[in-house]
């Protein structure tokens, strides 16, 4: 043994062990390489490209890489997609309150009036199950629920409520509103029950030992302390909604068109630099919106 | 001022206290002294509104608060765990309770200011208000906890062991530094703990407390001096507790026999304190006036200024003796050697079959006096 390591010369020896030395230095680099190189290869080149073809010229029957921000003109100056955007914004700013509105109580009631945890699993799985049904059958569900014909204007002409069909329940933006309330709410109830649930109960005590009714304790303990859940619940349905395009195109009848649903056309008639210009308008909104909820609350420092 | 009547409180059908009937005074300090599982925290839940008692009355001033809401009582509890709110900084602790109680809020921005002030600098916290919680130590956060509730001027502030998580060092400290704060405030403070050194040290009186009922209240000399009954005797971890009988005018315990007065007729068990007992050699004589008995060596342990030896009774039991180093230098000796234990008689307690004392030695009544 000794004499083998006296027979490597002292030179090689120390090279070994300054190349050693690099590997265990940079391991950490290794660990990071598969993320880098995922990320790079299907997020930062996909983003470049999508850039890069939105400056495209886009004739009717071909395109061509000769650049040009016609496709940037013709979205800004149509009435129809700028429509698009604004009515994306608009949607998602109210799906986005409904599911906040219906979803914080709901998991108000499972995190903090729950008290045994396995009924707080059961109610979050039962929150969940309509997930075990197909996202096309959840959304054309709503089809014979809202209908004119539909389950919801049958009980309420049953009941003497109605005296004919309520025409807006299907095929408006009201049922697109529906639909993607009824999909997406899930998404905010989880992150704010699991906040919720994980507040200290003696919390509570103290604030209430203090002095502070049952109102005050939740403004000022309850829901700050549930903040952080409230953030990456509205992340989860804003990213979601911003590129929705199912929901509204089973049940708007067409009438309801939002930048997804542009994308999909554009790119079904081959017009990719069109796309592009609506994909990187996406983009930009989503990263803004994303960007903006992490401003209200430091999650690093939350979770 | 704080007055208990036949609190009882059951868990499942099961008393975690019963039929507790106490009385605090103002302006004192107060500890409860009871093993884990005894219901003391119970007991304070209780008090503070937390918990609802199934049998008896809480009056405060003579006045029923048994079916107020914890925000009306005007009491403070400061929680074992501190309970701080985390998202808050210190300042904003200590101030919720000025600001956001119902009755009376203060929203008058400088004298929310002036009144944290004050209290942060008498618990030691000046410069630590901008903090958040989670960037403070433990016993910081300690002291920010007994400050938010003592900013809101309660009329009693019950501590549920306020020193356990705290280390040793830090808990002597702090030990001082509670009652000098209650003496500033002159708040009754209601303290319970588990720790018998720390509810003789810190009480102007207090409660042996054991199976939800308080077994004997007193001043902590007394207590320690004439523990009730040989439960609280042996909660003070300060008393060998030798099982036996009376006959005649000795107490037996195995082949040994002490004097005992014809009071003592009924002594179920005799009590030695630790530090009043000696050791000799195995055949020496026992000085004038002790009595004695046979044990053999187990083990010793250096206390620093002290050692405490183990001996095994001739029943089976520990015999613990407690030597400090001003007395006598340690003395080693081998594991099984035979040693004899003696002491003088007039230090000994006897309890009776009931458990209650029924005779307490001339001596320590008369060492008592002279340290009063």
């Amino acid at each position: 043994m000794d004499a083998t390591a006296a027979a490597v010369p002292e030179a090689e020896r120390r090279r070994n062990r300054a190349s050693a030395g690099l590997l265990r230095r940079n391991r950490h680099l290794l660990l990071l390489a598969p993320g880098v190189i995922w990320m790079v290869l299907f997020l930062i080149v996909p983003l470049g490209m999508m850039v890069y073809v939105s400056f495209w010229t886009q004739t009717t029957f071909s395109i061509s890489s000769d650049l040009t921000t016609k496709s940037w003109e013709t979205f800004f100056a149509s009435e129809t997609y700028f429509a698009a955007l604004m009515r994306t914004l608009r949607l998602w700013l109210i799906v986005l309150a409904l599911t906040f509105v219906i979803g914080y109580p709901t998991a108000l009631f499972i995190g903090q009036y729950v008290t045994n945890k396995t009924t707080q699993t059961v109610l979050l799985v039962a929150c969940v199950i309509p997930f075990w049904t197909s996202f096309l059958i959840r959304v054309l569900a709503w089809r014979p629920m809202l209908g004119r014909e539909g389950a919801v204007n049958i009980v309420l002409e049953k009941l003497g409520l109605i005296s004919q069909p309520i025409e807006v329940l299907l095929f408006t933006e009201l049922s697109v509103i529906i639909g993607m309330v009824q999909i997406y709410v899930v998404f905010m109830v989880g992150p704010i029950a699991f906040m919720l649930a994980r507040i200290d109960q003696s919390l509570i005590e103290a604030a209430r030992d203090l002095g502070a009714s049952s109102w005050t304790i939740f403004r000022r303990v309850i829901f700050p302390l549930s903040l952080p859940g409230v953030i990456v619940g509205a992340i989860f349905v804003s990213v979601m909604v911003l590129g929705e395009f199912a929901t509204a195109s089973a049940l708007s009848g067409r009438k309801v068109n939002l930048l997804g649903n542009i994308i999909v056309t554009q790119v079904g008639s081959l017009k990719w630099a069109f796309a592009a210009v609506v994909g990187v308008i996406l983009t930009i909104v989503m990263a803004a919106v994303i960007t903006a909820l992490l401003r209200v609350v430091n999650l690093r420092r939350e979770l | 001022m704080l007055e208990l009547v036949g609190l009882t409180k059951r868990f499942d059908g099961k008393p975690a206290i019963s039929d507790v009937s106490l009385t605090v005074e103002g302006d004192e300090y107060l500890t409860l002294l009871g093993p884990s599982g005894s219901g003391k925290s119970t007991l304070l839940r209780v008090i503070a509104g937390l918990e609802w008692p199934d049998e008896g009355a809480v009056l405060l001033n003579g006045q029923d608060i048994t079916g107020l809401p914890t925000y009306r009582r005007g009491l403070g509890i400061v929680q074992q765990n501190y309970a701080l709110f985390t998202h808050l900084s210190v300042f904003e602790n200590v101030a919720f309770g000025l600001r956001y109680r119902e009755v009376d809020p203060v929203s008058d921005p400088a004298d929310i200011d002036r009144r944290v002030a004050r209290i942060l600098n008498l618990v030691g916290l000046d410069g630590l208000e901008g903090r958040m919680v989670g960037q403070i130590s433990g016993g910081q956060k300690q002291r920010v906890s007994l400050a938010r509730t003592l900013v809101t001027e309660p009329k009693i502030c019950l501590l549920d062991e306020p020193l356990g998580a705290l280390d040793a060092n830090l808990r002597e400290r702090m030990t001082l530094e509670l009652r000098r704060i209650r003496e500033v405030l002159g708040v009754t403070f209601l303290h319970v703990t588990g720790n018998e050194t720390e509810a003789l040290a810190m009480g102007d009186r207090m409660i042996v407390f054991d199976e939800g009922r308080a077994l004997m209240v007193d001043a902590p000399d007394t207590v320690f001096a004439r523990p009730a009954t040989v439960r609280v005797a042996s909660f003070l971890n300060a008393y060998n507790l030798l099982p036996g009988s009376v006959t005649g005018s000795h107490f037996l315990f195995g082949d040994a026999a002490f004097p005992v007065p014809p009071e003592a007729a009924n002594g179920a068990h005799y009590a030695v304190r630790y530090d009043t007992a000696s050791i000799a050699p195995a055949h020496a004589a026992p000085p004038e006036g002790h009595v004695a008995m046979r044990a053999t060596f187990v083990a010793s342990e250096f206390m620093g200024s002290r050692v405490v030896y183990f001996l095994r009774r001739a029943d089976g039991g520990i015999f613990e003796v407690d030597r400090h180093l001003s007395v006598a230098d340690p003395v080693d000796y081998r594991t099984g050697q035979d040693l004899t234990l003696h002491w003088p008689p007039g230090n000994a307690l006897v309890f009776g079959a009931t458990g209650a004392l029924i005779w307490a030695g001339a001596d320590r009544a008369a060492t008592l006096e002279g340290a009063r």
